[in-house]
């Protein structure tokens, strides 16, 4: 078979390059490999792809290799040409074309899909750079932009209006959503008394650039107590003191526990010198604890008539006294080694007379009836034991007296042999008609009696006198009003609950006092052992509300619901 | 600090200073950013442990206002970093004096910013600016180390190379395969032909960042000449054998060009976090600062 192969190249749109060679063979090998009668040098056909080849029903083209034969566009494994038909083999077409004189058949090879330039290939195929593979900051920025834009600042703006306060600690509105995105706002946790509302903003934060008013506090806290009295001069210290927000010492958001502010600066501010800017209040100055307070200055009973009371030093000179005219030996009763009392021998320590109150802070009052009578009877007439005085009032411890012997002069039964026979007749006897003499006796007899009882109560040594300053002086008998301090301290808060660990002989030298005007309070030297100041390493640090209060209820309301501050 | 050259280096080593070249902005003007950034955290701690407020350490003590007032500014002056990168005609001052700043004040600013807490932390709005701050620093920190690391390394891999040559390189050899993939069976053909239609250069993130392919046709076609010449049949072994050296070489280069693209990876990659998170930071620092006054 004689077959004349053309091969055509394009170049450009209309330019046709022909380079036609005469194949005689009786089959047209179509490939890849150098021994194909036909090469098609493309590494995309197959080493041996097709056979082109004469048979009885005319040119018939057969697929020989893997790759697809396509015979005028239809897949085929193999068929019958003809002049016109076309053949794609792989990047390849054939054409069957009329052959000219002298050939049996006639076809056109071309190429149609060129692999073109490597590199650009290589380009196409190349992803290089995040870019490439998808990667946008700009498309993240952006949402992560508008997402916080909108969960932070967007909705908690927006919900802002709609924030319900908390009025009275008994209305507290259920937590709903818009309580959760104002938490989201919240720099630090409520103190803890407040925790119950902490998603309420607008209870306390009243509006815009607006710092807490005093109003909010007071709508729960009204009554809270002032720090001065009310009529006292204190000079420009009160305004100075009326113009303080209560946020000021009262910082919220600082955790459960940091509400107030404890630091001694905030009371120094005033306290350092206070002597000079109202130096009727009477305070003394106060730089810095410890090294700063002054001396504890107690106070006592100055005159327990009035009564008056006074400020004293302690260490001081003149040395404090506490007037409260009791006649009180506190080393008498203190005897290490005991002694006998009416219920046997007996040790006394302080807790026998001084019983804590309830909570512990301080002590219950000494009375005679609590502390006292156990011992100390009344007993006035030595065949009688078994009555004794009222206690604590002269006048009804004289009638009591009186009465007493009257009656048993008119009920009889009196042992006393120098007793007249009226007094001294047996119990039950009805009393006889007595002459005007034996009466007179009678009365005289008790009167006596009476007088002598009184006598032994009034006594010098013996009765009151035993323990109270008495008076005889215009003929009565009186005994000087008592007056026991419950506190030397009053503008401190000394908690004995919170010192139980001491025993009291370390702060109070007690067993050595002899008499009831000692004034038995440790100074402040004794504190500072333990205590130390605000910045103490290795001591209890301790500030001003360690020991003392600000807000005092007995001054009445610090700041009135009108205030708009 | 740059070193003079050295007068005869030694064959192989590199010289002294080129670990220096690639680090200039840490260096820039003998740290000199590096010192006002110490200088200003140092001023900062003092005046946080000097200062004794009334009640605790805050945001809002003067002190706490002072540091925040800063902190915001600096985090506005290094954002705006990002636009003075791209502004290619500014005369707003040297790239490498801006980047060694940003990086020295951005560093500094971890200070000031936890100084402002007071070391107070919650669940809301003003922790999440805060932690997202130091997301952005840390991936920032991760960005110092890879343009530390990551340069030299690519210096080595390259080899006086470019990319477009080494690119050109491959695209000529996948024209020398085909050519010498004429005479050989199909199989190995197909082989041959998949190797060089899927070039797998770049791709996805994965794949450039770690410089893994595990599916690399070059190296399929390796292993298939291989196999091949190793059976023995003489008739193959020249022809094979002149496509096994262009493979060979094919894929050495390869194995450079995305050591190269994995490397560049790296030093892109941290920015995908350290950009979008720092807007993040931008939206959550507005929220926070507009709190503070809704709420004085």
């Amino acid at each position: 078979m004689q077959v004349e192969v053309t091969f055509l190249t394009r170049r450009g749109a209309d330019a046709i390059m022909r380079k036609s060679q005469t194949v005689t063979a009786d089959a047209l090998r179509f490939g890849r490999g150098s021994d194909n009668e036909v090469q098609l040098p493309d590494i995309r056909v197959g080493l041996h792809a097709a056979v082109l080849a004469e048979r009885e029903a005319g040119i018939v083209v057969e697929q020989s290799g893997d790759l697809a034969l396509r015979i005028n566009g239809a897949s085929a494994a193999s068929g019958t040409v003809r002049s016109g038909d076309r053949i794609h083999l792989g990047p390849y077409e054939i054409v069957i074309v009329d052959p000219p004189q002298g050939f049996d058949a006639a076809i056109t090879v071309e190429l149609l899909q060129p692999l073109g330039d490597a590199m650009e290939r290589l380009l196409a195929q190349s992803r290089i750079g995040l870019v490439q593979a998808g990667l946008s900051r700009r498309r993240w920025s952006w949402a992560l932009f508008v997402l916080f834009a909108a969960l932070g600042l967007a909705l908690p703006l927006a919900v802002y209006p709609l924030g319900h306060a908390v009025k009275s600690s008994n209305a507290v509105p259920p937590v709903d959503a818009i309580d959760f995105v104002n938490l989201s706002w919240n720099p630090g946790d409520l103190s803890n008394p407040h925790r119950f509302f902490a998603q309420n903003c607008a209870t306390c934060h009243r509006g815009v650039l607006a710092a807490v008013p005093d109003a909010a506090c007071l709508t729960c806290h009204a009554g809270i107590g002032s720090h001065l009295a009310a009529n006292a001069d204190l000079g420009p210290a009160r305004a100075d003191l009326a113009a303080t927000r209560c946020a000021e010492c009262h910082e919220e958001h600082r955790g459960i526990d940091a509400m107030v502010i404890r630091a001694d600066a905030l009371c120094t501010d005033c306290h350092a010198t206070l002597k000079e800017t109202a130096p009727k209040a009477d305070v003394q100055d106060v730089t810095r604890y410890p090294q700063g307070h002054p001396q504890f200055r107690a106070t006592v009973v100055a005159d327990a008539a009035k009564p008056s009371f006074a400020r004293m030093m302690l260490g001081g000179d003149p040395k404090p006294v506490d007037r409260s005219n009791l006649v009180f030996s506190h080393a008498a009763h203190l005897i290490p080694t005991g002694f006998l009392t009416p219920s046997g021998h007996k040790v006394m320590t302080c807790a026998d007379c001084h019983v804590p109150e309830p909570g512990g802070m301080g002590f219950l009052p000494v009375t005679f009836e609590g502390q006292c009578h156990s011992c100390h009877d009344l007993k006035f007439d030595a065949d009688l034991p078994w009555r004794e005085v009222p206690h604590g009032d002269a006048a009804r411890v004289k009638s009591a007296v009186q009465d007493f012997y009257a009656r048993a002069a008119l009920e009889g039964g009196v042992l006393d042999p120098d007793a007249p026979a009226l007094v001294r007749r047996p119990v039950g006897t009805p009393l006889p008609a007595a002459s005007e003499s034996e009466r007179r006796d009678a009365l005289a007899w008790a009167a006596k009696r009476a007088n002598d009882a009184m006598g032994i109560i009034f006594d010098e040594k013996r009765g009151c006198a035993y323990c109270h300053v008495t008076d005889r002086s215009n003929g009565a008998f009186t005994v000087a009003p008592v007056v026991l301090r419950a506190r030397f301290l009053p503008q401190a808060q000394f908690d004995h609950s919170k010192h139980l660990a001491l025993d009291c002989s370390q702060c109070h030298d007690s067993r050595h006092s002899e008499k009831s005007s000692d004034v038995l309070l440790p100074g402040i030297e004794s504190c500072v052992s333990c205590h130390g100041g605000e910045r103490a390493s290795l001591k209890t640090r301790s500030t001003c509300t360690s020991c003392h209060l600000f807000h005092r209820q007995e001054f009445g309301p610090m700041k009135t619901a009108s205030a708009d501050k | 600090m740059r070193a003079n050259l050295p007068a005869a280096a030694d064959a192989g080593a590199r010289p002294a200073h080129e670990e220096d070249r690639h680090t200039p902005f840490l260096m820039y003007r003998r740290f000199f950013y590096f010192k006002i950034a110490l200088a200003a955290a140092v001023v900062s701690i003092v005046l946080y442990y000097g200062y004794r407020p009334r009640g605790e350490p805050y945001g809002g003590t003067w002190v706490g206002y002072l540091l925040g007032t800063v902190g915001a500014l600096l985090i506005l002056w290094l954002m705006w970093f990002g636009y003075r990168k791209r502004a290619y005609a500014g005369n707003q001052g040297k790239l490498e004096a801006w980047l060694s700043a940003h990086v020295y004040f951005g560093l500094g600013l971890l200070v000031v910013a936890t100084l402002h807490t007071g070391f107070h932390f919650g669940w809301n709005i003003h922790t999440a600016a805060y932690a997202l701050m130091c997301l952005v620093i840390a991936s920032g920190a991760f960005g110092i180390y890879c343009y530390v690391h990551y340069p030299p390394l690519m210096t080595q891999n390259r080899a006086s190379t470019t990319m477009p040559q080494m690119l050109a390189r491959i695209a000529v050899l996948n024209d020398e395969l085909r050519a010498a993939a004429m005479g050989i069976d199909d199989a190995s053909a197909r082989l041959v032909t998949r190797s060089i239609d899927n070039t797998e250069i770049g791709g996805r993130t994965w794949q450039q960042v770690s410089g893994r392919y595990p599916r690399c046709a070059t190296a399929a076609a390796l292993a298939g000449i291989d196999a091949i010449v190793a059976s023995g049949a003489p008739e193959r072994q020249i022809g094979y054998r002149r496509l096994r050296v262009l493979l060979d070489e094919k894929a050495q280069i390869l194995g450079r060009v995305r050591r190269d693209i994995s490397y560049k990876a790296m030093m892109d990659i941290w920015l995908y976090v350290h950009v979008p998170l720092s807007f993040a930071l931008l939206a959550a620092l507005l929220a926070h600062v507009v709190s503070v006054f809704v709420y004085w």
